[in-house]
């Protein structure tokens, strides 16, 4: 299985999202998507996608998904996730999320992890807007 | 190595590494992450079931603090297995549903600790209500619905406490 064209590796991660990754990501008119190739260092007992490796996952895309509507930095207060489907080892598997709306402070943001055939998780998030000003890095 | 690694975490009295890819070929996603361990304390305190760790870089965001990911992560863990743990089973319960609140950060070098709290058993549903704390302070509040299989299902992941290390008191 090799990355679907448009996607480049995410060689600025560090820390957590580096220690699991590789991570990818492709813009695609305005909306960011990203992807990862899981393996077996993704897997939980039942050789299926840990469920903490795709909430990070997911929580990542969807934090993306605030820098490129609003162009604000953003943190994550509140997620909520519903397990749909198992994620599959060797299944290329992409995160994507939407601002569904936000005011002067917090975002609210929709978020889905699919694979080829189905889809894996669904999320909704409220993430804090940092200030401007702020220069720190959003997640992976 | 593994002793090196006790040596650098410095888990308090009572936890044991959680040995999980016993006979596996290949490292999971459990122990990826890092060295997690666990206490057993007398059934019905707050210390019946606590998972632990220390926080290194590798777990860590850009900023610094301890990755979301890395708290959803253990989150689910101490709800599916500690959870599971406080009810008496000991099967492998599939995560269906959780809510994270991101209350606080935590930073490199925090001994961070979780505990689960049961709220309602059914026959196929777990609910329970988990904290993530540093010393004192809860830094993450989450809440999970797990699913209870039918039938045997697979024993948590084979998971077992590791006895083996310098020093680690027998606890049963």
């Amino acid at each position: 299985m090799s990355i679907p064209p448009g996607f480049r590796e995410l060689t600025e991660a560090s820390g957590f999202a580096a220690a699991n990754g590789p991570w990818f990501e492709k813009i695609d008119g305005g909306r960011a998507i990203r992807g990862f190739l899981p393996g077996p260092q993704h897997a939980n007992a039942l050789g299926i996608v840990h469920g903490g490796m795709l909430a990070a996952f997911l929580d990542s895309a969807m934090g993306t998904a605030v820098f490129h509507t609003l162009n604000r930095r953003a943190v994550t207060l509140r997620l909520s996730l519903d397990y749909l489907g198992p994620g599959r080892l060797g299944d290329w598997l992409q995160a994507e999320g939407e601002v569904v709306g936000h005011d002067e402070h917090v975002a609210q943001v929709r978020g889905r992890l699919y694979g080829p055939r189905h889809e894996v998780l669904t999320g909704l998030g409220a993430f804090a807007l940092l200030s401007r000003q702020r220069t720190v890095m959003p997640r992976g | 190595m593994q002793n090196a690694q006790l040596l650098d975490d410095r888990p308090p009295d009572g936890f044991l590494r959680i040995d999980f890819d016993r006979d596996r070929p290949e490292t999971t996603f459990n122990s990826h992450i890092g060295t997690l361990y666990a206490k057993r304390g007398p059934k019905g305190t707050r210390d019946e079931f606590v998972l632990g760790f220390r926080v290194h870089q590798h777990m860590c965001n850009p900023a610094g603090g301890l990755h979301g990911g890395m708290m959803m992560t253990v989150a689910d863990l101490v709800g599916t297995m500690g959870g599971g743990t406080l009810v008496g089973l000991r099967k492998f319960l599939p995560t269906v549903s959780m809510t994270f609140d991101f209350v606080a950060p935590a930073k490199v070098g925090d001994w961070v600790e979780g505990r689960a709290e049961v709220v309602r058993q059914t026959r196929s549903l777990l609910f329970t209500n988990i904290y993530l704390t540093v010393g004192e302070e809860k830094f993450l509040r989450a809440s999970q619905i797990a699913k209870i299989p039918s039938g045997e299902g697979l024993a948590f992941g084979k998971a077992k406490l590791d006895r083996s290390a310098a020093g680690a008191p027998r606890q049963d």
